[in-house]
C-alpha cells in the first residue's frame, strides 16, 4: 500500500489540493466569503491596471478635447437648452425639497441629509468569470471607503468591497455575493435583491405579490448603505411555481454596467 | 515553463484580463485569458503542471475578484489536467482543433460555475446566460487561444517561456 502511495504520490498531491480547494469553496458558502491576501493582490493589480490604462486613456482624453472638436459647437447648442430645461426642473425640484423638508418638521421625521460624491473613472472591469467587479482609480485618498454606495446617474452600480490610498474594488449588483433592498416603485412591495452574473433575482417575494414585468425596482434604503428610491433594475421575468411560497423575479439591472466609464462613490 | 514565465503571469493576469482586455470586448463579451493560459501551458507541459499552474492562477483570480477562494482555482485546475492529457495523447500544437477544444473548455468552465451557482444560491437565468454569455464567450475565448498558441509556437517565443528540458522534448 505505501508503494502504491509513492509510485502515484503527484496523483495523490493533486487529488488532496482538489479536495481543500473543494472544502474551501463549500465552507465559505456558510461562513461567508474569505478576504485572505485581498489588500496585496488589489495593490499590485491596481497599479498595473494604472499603467495599462494610462496610454488609452491619455489618448481617448487627447482625442476628446482636441481631434474630435468638429462637433464641439452642436454639442455645444444641444448642452445649453439642456442646461435650461435642467435649470426649469432644479427650481421645481427645490421648491418640493423645500416643503418636503416642513412638512417633514411638522409631522417630527429627521432632516434629511445632503448626498456628498467622488467621481472616480473605471479603470479594469470582470477579472473572474464568476464574479462580477471593477476597479476605479479613487480610494482612501479621496475619502472612499468599504460599503460605500456607487452610482450613475442612470441608478444603483453596487458598492465599494475594498479601498486601498489609490485604488478601490467594487463589487457590481450582479455579482453573486451582491444583495441589495430594493422596493417595486409601483406598489412598494419589498425584497431582496441578488446577484445573478448578468443579471439579478429578486429573493422573498411573496407568491401573491403583484409584480409584473417592466415594474421598476428602486432601493429601499433599508440596506443602509443605498440612499431610498435611486434606481436599480427593471423586471424582465416573473414565474410562479405552486410548489414554493415565493415567486422568482428575475431583473435586467437600469446601469449598463458593461459599458462604464465614470461613476460617483457617495462617501456620505 | 520557466519560473520566471508563471511569476509574470501570477502578477499580470489579472490586470491583462480586466483592463487590457476590455477593449477587446463585444457587447460585452470578452474573452478569457487565464483557461486560454492554461489550455495552452497543459499542451505545453502536461496534465501536472498544468492543474498546479491552473490552481495557482485560479486562487489569485479569486483573491483579485469577489468569488469564493478556490472556486475558479477548481476548475481552472481540472483544465488544467485536461489539457495536458488532451496534449500528450490526442493534440499537437498546430492542431486547427484547438479552436473547438479550447472553446469546449471554456463552456465547460463557465457551466461549472453556473451549475455551482444555481445548487448553491438558486434563481441562476441559466437558458439566458448560456445563450447570451457563455456561448459566445467560449467562442471568443476558442479563438483568442488558437491565436495566442500560433504566436507562442515561434521557436525564439518558446525558448523564452520554456525550461531547456521541455523545449528539448
Amino acid at each position: 500500500m505505501p508503494g502504491f502511495i509513492v509510485r502515484h504520490a503527484k496523483l495523490f498531491i493533486l487529488l488532496a489540493l482538489f479536495l481543500v480547494m473543494f472544502w474551501l469553496v463549500t465552507f465559505q458558502v456558510k461562513a461567508g466569503r474569505l478576504t485572505f491576501m485581498e489588500g496585496p493582490v488589489l495593490a499590485i493589480s491596481g497599479f498595473f491596471e494604472r499603467v495599462f490604462t494610462a496610454p488609452f486613456r491619455f489618448v481617448g482624453s487627447a482625442a476628446n478635447h482636441y481631434v474630435f472638436r468638429v462637433r464641439t459647437s452642436r454639442e455645444n447648442d444641444r448642452l445649453k437648452q439642456e442646461l435650461d430645461r435642467l435649470r426649469l426642473e432644479n427650481s421645481i425640484t427645490n421648491e418640493l425639497l423645500i416643503e418636503n423638508e416642513r412638512l417633514r418638521e411638522v409631522l417630527g421625521f429627521a432632516k434629511l441629509r445632503p448626498l456628498s460624491s467622488v467621481m472616480a473613472q473605471v479603470i479594469a472591469k470582470d477579472s473572474s468569470p464568476s464574479s462580477r467587479t471593477m476597479i476605479v482609480d479613487h480610494g482612501t485618498t479621496h475619502g472612499i471607503e468599504k460599503d460605500m454606495a456607487v452610482i450613475t446617474a442612470a441608478g444603483v452600480v453596487g458598492k465599494v468591497q475594498t479601498s486601498l490610498p489609490g485604488t478601490a474594488k467594487v463589487l457590481l449588483l450582479t455579482d453573486p455575493g451582491s444583495t441589495l433592498a430594493v422596493r417595486v416603485q409601483r406598489n412598494r412591495e419589498e425584497g431582496l435583491l441578488e446577484g445573478k452574473l448578468d443579471r439579478c433575482a429578486l429573493k422573498y417575494v411573496s407568491y401573491y405579490a403583484d409584480i409584473q414585468e417592466g415594474d421598476l425596482l428602486v432601493t429601499s434604503g433599508l440596506d443602509g448603505i443605498y440612499p431610498k428610491g435611486l434606481p436599480v433594475a427593471t423586471v424582465v421575468k416573473v414565474s410562479k411555481h405552486e410548489a414554493t411560497a415565493f415567486q422568482t423575479v428575475i431583473a435586467k439591472p437600469a446601469v449598463g454596467l458593461s459599458r462604464l466609464e465614470e461613476v460617483l462613490v457617495l462617501t456620505k | 515553463m520557466k519560473t520566471r514565465t508563471y511569476l509574470a503571469i501570477l502578477l499580470v493576469i489579472i490586470p491583462v484580463q480586466a483592463s487590457l482586455f476590455s477593449p477587446l470586448s463585444l457587447a460585452g463579451i470578452k474573452p478569457d485569458l487565464a483557461i486560454a493560459l492554461i489550455y495552452i501551458i497543459g499542451l505545453l507541459t502536461g496534465p501536472t503542471e498544468a492543474c498546479l499552474a491552473g490552481m495557482a492562477v485560479g486562487l489569485v483570480q479569486d483573491i483579485g475578484s469577489a468569488s469564493l477562494l478556490g472556486m475558479n482555482a477548481t476548475t481552472l485546475g481540472l483544465a488544467g489536467v485536461g489539457a495536458g492529457y488532451l496534449g500528450r495523447r490526442v493534440l499537437d500544437i498546430a492542431s486547427p482543433m484547438n479552436v473547438i477544444f479550447l472553446a469546449s473548455f471554456s463552456l465547460m468552465q463557465g457551466l461549472v460555475i453556473s451549475l455551482f451557482l444555481q445548487t448553491f444560491y438558486g434563481a441562476v437565468p441559466f437558458f439566458s446566460l448560456l445563450i447570451t454569455r457563455l456561448v459566445p464567450e467560449a467562442v471568443y475565448t476558442g479563438l483568442l487561444g488558437t491565436f495566442l498558441l500560433r504566436f507562442m509556437n515561434r521557436r525564439n517565443v518558446m525558448s523564452l517561456l520554456m525550461r531547456r528540458s521541455l523545449l528539448k522534448e
